[in-house]
């Protein structure tokens, strides 16, 4: 179902959808707070882009210098080329050990590999350990938001889930309450699995450390509760120095909720004593998407999601209604890239006003890239680049002044005639939510002629 | 060809044109006040900060903060009340209520403090699994911004190190912000001169 389907069902529930777009509009503003408070802010962003442009440009070199330093601190590097060998490097990681027990603290590139199914499918439990991943994975349902997964639920919801998983109270809504039952449910899983996964904010290529960013404490329990520990990482993740650390911490949090920084910026450099790190390098389409001028711009991106929580499109419609993994204006420039008929009508599910980009702290021209997509989706003739022919109708029209007169008499006439009869027209989308205009007496023409001739 | 050698000759051929590396400075805080900073913004988060003039006065600051304190694990070897590390087994920790460690450095303008391994005594999950965790800071190494951290860490000297800038918390239920997710659930710093 495309994306304004969706929509037009998460619509149907308006106050629900007034609710979803209030509780994302209180994070952008938590987000414009806390970037009010560097006033080299944008000096940051330009440092970002640039370093990550830089990356680009010499990621063959980078990720090579990665795996050199990683090995030499004694960490396993793997590459997968898409996201079937990813799975099939962790499934075999987890054989090797004899584990059947994983906990995997938030990872967007193990949803994208579909990581979860792939290892239900081999008798592997697989917990996700961040609270609102937990939830989701309950309920058996994507996340709706990169970095708030469980943010179209209600708590009501959520209480409902939990006692039926829990054995919490009936009826106990108050987060508080529905968090500590969970801690003390995830705190036991961290003791019994046998492996961790992370997924990965920063690779540093100089060190070979990655780098994971979290708030709730879940990743570093699992990593460090656990003999064996996997890491993995679009190869995008990368950065040069150690330093520039500095520049994207300061950028992350902020831009992502309007913390300072999360709580926990954990740097992995060596495994544990007696214990395995594993690093698995992902490609999965990335080499492609870095091979589109266009749009490759897109592989600076450091997830923190703000472009969701300022899009008006997104706000209104709710992550699921993209049906990628990456939802919002990113996900919107990301997903074409991988399948243009499944996710071509997601170029289109925004007003092209521009907020995302003036919020993106890598500075991604998300809003151009929009635009660009929906080009490419018109020439593959794809339905949702709106109707050829009459877009050609439209433009011979405006092109004959003399035709586009008489069109415009006829078109007075017949809103004189029927009047209020919008349903008439209501075969476009544009008139279903809104109301043809007075037909005015003249056109601008006559009134332009009549004002000639008065003042002869 | 393996995949990483498929991946290196992708990227090869489609790498854009070379870019430079910039030159970040090291930006430092416009605030003039390290310490006020720093003590703002670490309550500002939801933790709770406590000053004292001598390491001795560590252990009286945490009993009256924490009255009815029960196990107390301590990596400062002369702090009252407190048990030393002594086992590497996960359950020896889990039972604990509070933890008492040493950070490295303050960062101000987001109220982090850098620690590692080794002030860990080798138990990286220590400052996660405790209750509570209790983080003492010298004011002499204190830095106004994550560009001065960085310079001052420099190279990495450790297998394993984090910047810990309060309680674990979540906003995962609706928004609502709850202290204490997986995590310790509270986090108490102490500043000695």
């Amino acid at each position: 179902m495309s994306h304004a389907k969706k929509a037009a069902i998460f619509n149907k529930d308006e106050a629900r959808t007034d609710w979803h777009d209030a509780s994302l509009w209180m994070v952008r503003k938590k987000r414009d707070f806390a970037v009010s408070e560097i006033p080299e802010w944008e000096y940051l962003r330009e440092f970002a882009s640039d370093i990550k442009s830089h990356t680009l440009s010499k990621l063959d070199e980078y990720l090579v210098a990665f795996e050199k330093a990683a090995k030499q601190n004694g960490a396993i590097v793997h590459w997968a080329a898409d996201a079937k060998e990813h799975n099939d490097i962790v499934l075999s990681i987890l054989n090797r050990h004899n584990a059947k027990k994983m906990v995997k603290s938030k990872s967007m590139l193990t949803e994208e590999c579909q990581l979860n199914d792939f290892l239900a499918n081999h008798q592997i439990e697989v917990i996700d350990s961040d609270l609102g991943e937990r939830i989701i994975q309950m309920l058996d349902e994507p996340p709706s938001h990169i970095v708030l997964p469980a943010i179209h639920l209600k708590k009501e919801e959520i209480g409902e889930l939990f006692h039926k998983e829990l054995h919490t109270e009936k009826g106990a809504t108050d987060p508080q309450y529905l968090t500590e039952a969970a801690r003390h449910h995830l705190r036991e899983k961290f003791h019994t699995a046998q492996v961790a996964l992370t997924g990965v904010n920063f690779g540093v290529a100089e060190t070979g450390e990655v780098v994971v960013c979290t708030n709730e404490g879940n990743a570093d329990m699992g990593v460090h509760l656990t003999p064996i520990q996997i890491h993995s990482m679009g190869i995008e993740k990368l950065i040069p120095r150690r330093s520039d650390l500095a520049v994207f911490t300061r950028l992350l949090a902020r831009s992502a909720t309007g913390q300072p920084i999360t709580v926990f910026t954990s740097h992995h450099r060596k495994p544990k004593k007696e214990g395995e790190m594993h690093i698995i390098l992902v490609d999965n389409g990335r080499t492609t998407q870095l091979g589109k001028p266009d749009f490759r711009n897109s592989l600076k991106c450091i997830r923190c999601g703000a472009c969701m929580n300022t899009c008006p499109i997104y706000r209104r419609s709710g992550g699921h209604s993209y049906e990628s993994t990456i939802p919002g204006p990113i996900g919107s420039i990301l997903t074409p890239g991988i399948d243009l008929k499944k996710y071509g009508n997601l170029p289109f599910a925004s007003t092209l006003c521009g907020s995302c980009t003036d919020v993106c702290p890598v500075k991604i021209d998300i809003h151009d890239q929009l635009y660009k997509w929906r080009q490419i989706v018109s020439e593959a003739g794809l339905p949702e680049g709106g109707n050829k022919t009459l877009m050609g109708m439209l433009g011979s029209g405006l092109a004959a002044p003399r035709f586009f007169h008489r069109l415009g008499n006829l078109g007075r006439k017949m809103l004189r005639l029927f009047p209020g009869n919008e349903r008439l027209l209501s075969f476009t989308i544009w008139t279903r939510e809104r109301n043809l205009p007075k037909a005015p007496v003249e056109s601008f023409r006559e009134w332009y002629k009549k004002q000639a001739k008065n003042e002869q | 060809m393996s995949s990483r050698d498929r991946i290196l000759s992708h990227i090869k051929a489609n790498k854009p044109n070379p870019w430079p590396l910039p030159d970040v400075p090291v930006f430092e805080s416009s605030s003039p006040d390290k310490k006020k900073l720093f003590i703002q913004i670490l309550e500002r988060g939801g933790s709770k900060v406590g000053c004292v003039d001598e390491i001795n006065q560590i252990g009286r600051v945490v009993s009256s903060i924490f009255p009815e304190r029960k196990r107390t694990l301590s990596t400062l070897g002369n702090v009252e009340n407190t048990e030393n590390i002594t086992s590497l087994d996960p359950e020896f920790y889990e039972g604990t209520d509070i933890t008492i460690v040493e950070g490295v450095l303050g960062v101000a303008e987001n109220g982090a403090i850098w620690i590692t391994e080794k002030e860990l005594e080798g138990i990286r999950v220590l400052p996660f699994i405790t209750q509570h965790l209790v983080m003492v800071v010298s004011e002499k190494s204190l830095v106004g911004t994550m560009h001065e951290a960085y310079k001052v860490l420099g190279r990495p000297d450790s297998e394993f190190g984090v910047f810990i800038a309060g309680p674990s918390k979540t906003a995962d239920i609706e928004q609502s912000l709850v202290i204490g997710a997986q995590g310790a659930r509270s986090l108490l710093v102490i500043l000695t001169p």
